[in-house]
């Protein structure tokens, strides 16, 4: 009963100690962050949040200084994808398939990206990736899955827009929809590639920078997928048609 | 090997979301392509424009915050949400000019026109899509989690595709306002 009694009080918030972590500079690691964890049992990420987003934390000055580089980085790196977009500006919008499938396009490169990096990250925490990666059985089967997924959206996206255009007043012709299917297998397929290894080769050097993947990983691939997205998509366009 | 294991249905399906939602607003693209392109530029604007996924973020912080518990689903008027709103808002509107401005100079630079207009489209745009996405991405989130389902799984493609859809139509009104 005393033991029970002892436990509980131990579960309590301790108001106090909290308090003091909201104090804390929030740049600074801080060993009393780690002694909360450790004697109240209250999980890193909660009290992360604590001295983040605490009662003397400016809420919206925090996220503006953490978000706005990268946010820039990625506007200025899509925007200059957009560039060579606009470099055949007048080619690309007589292809109106490839105007509808343009959103999709970065939407879908932009998950991949995602799921990739997110995925390698754990794979890198849980230590699954030991030696050789090519030779890791978990990260092979998330390749061949991906290459999967990308053909069955591939195939599916550019059906639709396809359809849509063919029953649209300008209709489509044979020619230009098997050019538009074969645009966007291609650009899906060289793009899922380079989103894999980029995610592995920066992934392994950041971890073994001992950072968390999790928090550049994302930033990277969905940049790299956009900005290379519209590069290959002007250069098919460009050959192909 | 075991391929078509559960994450693989679970990325199908966020992928099937992706790509009607895109479809969609490709379609917009493509009827009102003589007026959203009219101006030289725009296709400098759109990826960016529609990739900024800030109210993404926003609701992934909330989710953090709800499951926390240093959000209450039933008090929304709190420093912290306010402050979350806010900054959202802000990076919205400052990336949406950074845009705009990016837009004219290569305008300027490259093609040697002057288009004051278009660094006013994005900023517009932007103000207005984010005037519905915030108010949008906080109560869906929070009614998700009151439903006791995990927002995370859902807002991130969900939003993604209600973002797109919103940022497209509020470009289209602005240009069709300005032009």
């Amino acid at each position: 009963m005393k033991s029970k009694k002892q436990k509980t009080k131990q579960e309590t918030p301790p108001i106090e100690d909290l308090r003091k972590i909201t104090l804390l500079e929030r740049k600074k690691h801080h060993p009393e962050v780690h002694e909360v964890h450790k004697k109240y049992n209250i999980s890193r990420r909660t009290l992360f949040y604590v001295k983040e987003y605490g009662k003397n934390a400016n809420v919206s000055k925090t996220i503006i200084k953490e978000s706005i580089k990268i946010l820039l980085l990625a506007s200025v790196i899509s925007s200059f994808g957009g560039l060579a977009l606009e470099q055949i500006r007048t080619l690309f919008l007589s292809i109106t398939p490839l105007l509808i499938l343009l959103p999709s396009l970065n939407d879908m490169l932009g998950d991949y990206g995602t799921v990739i990096s997110s995925r390698f990250s754990t794979m890198l925490h849980e230590g699954q990736i030991k030696g050789k990666w090519q030779k890791n059985k978990d990260l092979k089967k998330l390749f061949f899955q991906i290459i999967v997924l990308t053909i069955i959206a591939a195939v599916l996206s550019s059906s639709i827009a396809i359809g849509i255009t063919y029953f649209s007043p300008e209709g489509i012709s044979l020619q230009t929809a098997a050019k538009v299917f074969l645009i966007v297998l291609i650009d899906m397929l060289v793009l899922t590639n380079v989103l894999f290894f980029v995610a592995i080769f920066a992934g392994i050097y950041i971890y073994r920078k001992r950072e968390d993947p999790n928090n550049f990983l994302i930033p990277i691939t969905t940049s790299v997928a956009d900005f290379s997205n519209m590069i290959i998509l002007t250069l098919l366009i460009i050959i192909l048609f | 090997m075991g391929l078509f294991d559960k994450n693989f249905r679970e990325i199908f399906s966020a992928q099937l979301f992706s790509i009607v939602g895109g479809i969609i607003v490709g379609v917009v693209l493509a009827v009102y392509m003589d007026k959203i392109f009219l101006i030289p530029g725009m296709l400098i604007i759109i990826p960016g424009f529609l990739e900024m996924h800030i109210s993404g973020t926003f609701a992934s912080r909330i989710s953090a915050g709800l499951f926390l518990r240093v959000i209450n689903p039933k008090r929304l008027h709190t420093k912290l949400i306010r402050g979350n709103a806010k900054s959202s808002f802000l990076l919205s509107i400052t990336i949406s000019l950074v845009l705009g401005l990016l837009a004219f100079l290569f305008n300027f630079f490259i093609l040697k026109v002057l288009t004051p207009k278009i660094i006013l489209i994005p900023l517009l745009a932007g103000i207005l899509s984010n005037l519905i996405l915030i108010p949008l991405t906080l109560s869906t989130t929070v009614y998700l989690f009151k439903k006791g389902h995990d927002p995370n799984n859902i807002m991130g493609p969900f939003i993604t595709t209600a973002g797109d859809m919103i940022s497209i139509i509020s470009l289209l009104a602005v240009i069709l306002l300005i032009i």
